[in-house]
């Protein structure tokens, strides 16, 4: 047991989100008894009911952040949460990159004001808890206030999130543990940690190559014959889901999930973000679905792409605010 | 001299698209100055990526011209152009570029009227929709 002023102070917040990632902290098993030994969660309001009061008392070492900016109380509590912490890490999708709530984006900007004129960010006069007025966007972490460390995902994985709290929160712990967490990291980051030095500001805790890379189909000759979607049968034959009609974003998305979805058969969604050798997702997509086309008659083409739906809604599912290049990004502050 | 002058950026191929504006030049065709022109082995090498990124830093229409269906000099570089653009054109509709912005066109290297005929349309038509802007969304997105 280590003596409690060795204890790193965390902090753990969720935005507008669904708090999966903070479930995902929870459902770290076994492992989040060992988190209590060598860190005090000194605001966690989630599953503490902590105050905000509570982080007046003193610097948070590490804040895991989770959740799109999508209100006005999001922003200030990203403000106050980076006024106050050491290090400030966005954790899951939402906080990364923008996230499904960042999707509202798509809609017209003026529809966004007609919402904002609903909300007031006080209470009203019977006392009932009112909703924050909504900003004009929903925007990531990072385009709010500078963030230290990313770890994507819808939610994380937990090999990666436990790695990620590990490599940040148990600096200077066991090395049996911090071997855990170089394990599952790609080199760069785990020999870093090794070393006892924390990874370069701005790292993401992923791979750096595409979810292909880690995917265990058998990847043959690519042609794009039938737009599926998941819910339709097909057959489960090992092979490559993109190769069998299904919008499978592995070539697109950041690895270091391991490629758990695939493996069972389910396409990949792309919670991970864009690889970082990629210029825009969508376009990366729209490339490697429709140059497999297996057609070479423009009125067939044309009907196959009849059958997709709903496209920036795929493709930028997890990453609209942040990482679709055809979307101006507001600036910071 | 307010009027808006749109930029258009011409992905041309190196096999007839490109000889065919080069050929309008020299056979003096009047053509708008507005395109940058940037040549390239085939049509079928111009990823998506490369018109997303064009409309990204400030272009306000994207051209991109090959051979004709059956004479490309890769055989079915053209075909894989072909391809793209439905799917790329629906990408760039729900994000709000108008269709009008990207065009895919056939010119060979023996048509440098049509080429001129081609930019001098896409101008004035690009010069009424305005400036593209990241910012504008349209409604022309659809959920099905």
């Amino acid at each position: 047991m280590s003596r409690p002023e060795q204890k790193k102070k965390l902090a753990i917040y969720t935005a507008t989100g669904c708090r999966a990632c903070e479930q995902g902290i929870l459902d770290l098993n076994y492992e989040v008894n060992e988190l209590g030994r060598f860190a005090d969660p000194v605001f966690w309001p989630y599953v503490l009911g902590t105050p905000w009061e509570a982080l007046s008392e003193g610097k948070v070492d590490v804040a895991l952040f989770a959740g799109t900016i999508r209100t006005e109380a999001d922003r200030q509590a990203a403000l106050k949460l980076r006024e106050s912490s050491e290090l400030l890490v966005a954790v899951g999708a939402c906080a990364a990159f923008g996230g499904l709530p960042g999707l509202a984006n798509l809609a017209d900007a003026t529809e966004a004001k007609a919402g904002e004129t609903t909300g007031s960010s006080s209470a009203d006069g019977e006392g009932k808890p009112t909703l924050p007025r909504a900003e004009p966007q929903g925007l990531c972490l990072s385009q709010v206030v500078a963030v230290d460390y990313v770890v994507p995902g819808c939610p994380p994985t937990q090999n990666l999130l436990w790695a990620a709290v590990l490599a940040l929160v148990c600096r200077g712990e066991s090395p049996a543990r911090l071997s855990y967490a170089a394990g599952r990291l790609p080199e760069a980051v785990a020999e870093a940690i090794a070393a006892g030095v924390l990874p370069r500001r701005g790292t993401t805790f992923a791979g750096e190559k595409a979810v292909c890379g880690s995917c265990s189909r058998i990847k043959e000759e690519k042609k794009f014959g039938i737009c599926k979607r998941p819910y339709q049968e097909y057959q489960e034959t090992g092979r490559c889901l993109l190769e069998q009609g299904l919008i499978c974003q592995g070539v697109a998305t950041q690895e270091g999930c391991g490629g758990i979805c695939t493996g069972v058969g389910v396409p990949c969604r792309g919670c991970f973000g864009k690889a970082p050798a990629i210029f825009d997702p969508g376009a990366k997509m729209v490339g490697a679905i429709s140059s497999t086309f297996d057609s070479k008659d423009a009125k067939e083409i044309a009907a196959l792409v009849e059958n997709f739906v709903d496209l920036a809604g795929t493709f930028y599912r997890y990453s609209l605010p942040s990482q679709c290049s055809l979307l101006a990004t507001p600036d910071k502050g | 001299m307010s009027e808006f002058e749109p930029k258009i950026i011409a992905f041309l191929c190196n096999w007839c698209t490109y000889v065919a504006a080069d050929a309008a030049g020299v056979s003096r065709f009047v053509q708008k100055p507005n395109v940058r022109a940037i040549r390239v082995n085939c049509s079928g090498m111009v990823d998506p990526s490369y018109i997303v990124k064009a409309f990204a830093s400030g272009a306000d229409g994207v051209l991109v011209g090959g051979c004709w269906p059956g004479d490309c000099h890769y055989i079915s570089g053209n075909i894989k152009a072909m391809r793209r653009a439905p799917l790329l054109k629906k990408l760039l509709g729900e994000m709000g570029v108008e269709d009008l912005r990207f065009r895919l066109k056939w010119i060979a290297a023996s048509e440098p009227s049509q080429y001129a005929k081609t930019i001098n349309e896409m101008t004035e038509e690009i010069r009424k929709l305005g400036p593209f802007s990241r910012k504008k969304k349209s409604a022309t997105r659809s959920v099905a």
